[in-house]
């Protein structure tokens, strides 16, 4: 599902300067239309995390972009390994 | 629900930083985006979260410590977390290749599968769009050429086959959401919600209508217009037809899959004018016979 930038603040509780911030530091690429900026469930999901790493962790800016950085490189491990199974044995359940 | 002091290992005289500082230290360890590959952490997590969510707001503790409310009411909703997205096969742009780029450079057998893998990603094919489309009944029966318009502002032209029913999902190859690289569109699924009509209804092949007639025309017979979906047909109402006479109008009705089409059935209903009129009642009073005419003769009383 898409939501629009009112609709995910709302949703989410997070301010919209800070949603800027986020957006600037690349932590969120939400998708670009036109006029309007368009954020899928993958998008709502990680701002979720990244509000659980700041609020709720005590995890400062400079935490936050080394743990996204390496959450980011462990799906990808994680999606490789998930082909390499589908390429060896079929599909997983 | 456990005891959330025991949840989050502290004991009842912890103090607020007390608190925090344990569920940090177990929410770190728990968090199921931290741990994308352990189904049982999102079970410890939401228990920890739940118990700091009580424990955590000095008024709710306040409440729990006198009694007022207990653990239950700290359950937390289901919840997805990133960790159910992020290995997705859908693309999304914080794919990061760079923990294994270094495998996919040697020239044996594991490094052309992930190559391969990644290949695979990178031309994916587009994704399935849905959409619901409304036609009127008459459409539904003769075919119709229809224009959906798609929540972007684009347009979509559909060719509704004559004889579709209610719920049929149209396939149009190539018109949903374009794939990566060089990965086909994938499909456009219409499905089409045939509106109710006010005159006409369907079984099965066959069209069925209520069609009123006057009294004249039930005792004598004589030529009527009657509506098809297809257009206005003439049709001779035979003698001394009945309300319940149901005339069959050969291949007026939906075209059959593989060739030939059903029949209208129009059920036939005579209807008396609406004032009364005095020529009439005097005719029916001197009408012996149908005064001993009886309809519900042999009926159980």
């Amino acid at each position: 599902m898409i939501v629009s930038k009112q609709e995910f603040l709302t949703s989410s509780g997070i301010e919209a300067r800070t949603l800027e911030f986020w957006i600037e530091q690349q932590w969120l690429i939400p998708a670009r239309t036109d006029a309007e900026t368009a954020f899928s469930d993958t998008d709502v999901a990680r701002a979720r995390l990244i509000r659980d790493l700041k609020s709720d962790f005590g995890v400062n800016d400079e935490g936050v972009d080394v743990i996204l950085h390496l959450v980011d490189q462990l799906h990808g491990l994680r999606r490789a390994l998930k082909q390499l199974h589908k390429d060896i044995h079929g599909p997983l359940r | 629900m456990r005891n959330p002091y025991e949840v989050l290992g502290i004991a009842s005289t912890a103090s607020s930083a007390d608190i925090q500082k344990a569920y940090r230290k177990l929410a770190k360890k728990l968090h199921p985006d931290l741990n994308p590959g352990d189904k049982a952490a999102e079970e410890k997590f939401k228990e920890v979260a739940g118990a700091y969510d009580l424990l955590g707001d000095a008024e709710k503790r306040k409440r729990f410590d006198a009694g007022e409310i207990d653990a239950s009411g700290a359950e937390r909703p289901p919840q997805h977390f990133y960790r159910d997205f992020a290995t997705s096969d859908e693309g999304h742009p914080y794919t990061d290749n760079s923990g294994f780029a270094d495998f996919m450079e040697t020239d044996d057998a594991f490094a052309e599968l992930l190559r391969r893998g990644q290949r695979a990603r990178a031309n994916r094919r587009g994704e399935d769009l849905h959409y619901r489309l409304p036609i009127e009944f008459v459409e539904s029966i003769a075919g119709a050429n229809k224009r959906l318009t798609l929540p972007d502002g684009g347009t979509l032209d559909v060719k509704i086959p004559p004889g579709l029913v209610d719920g049929q999902v149209l396939r149009l190859k190539g018109k949903g959401a374009t794939g990566a690289g060089e990965g086909v569109p994938g499909d456009a699924l219409i499905e089409v919600e045939v509106l109710p009509d006010h005159r006409f209804t369907r079984d099965g092949d066959n069209i069925l209508l209520e069609l009123p007639i006057s009294l004249s025309e039930a005792v004598l017979g004589g030529r009527i217009r009657v509506p098809t979906p297809t257009g206005v047909v003439t049709v001779s109402v035979p003698k001394a037809s009945n309300t319940g006479t149901t005339l069959r109008l050969k291949g007026k009705g939906a075209p059959r899959r593989g060739g030939g089409s059903g029949d209208e059935l129009v059920k036939l209903k005579v209807v008396l004018p609406k004032s009364p009129d005095p020529e009439l009642e005097a005719f029916v009073s001197n009408w012996t016979k149908g005064k001993e005419f009886n309809p519900r003769e042999g009926n159980p009383s």
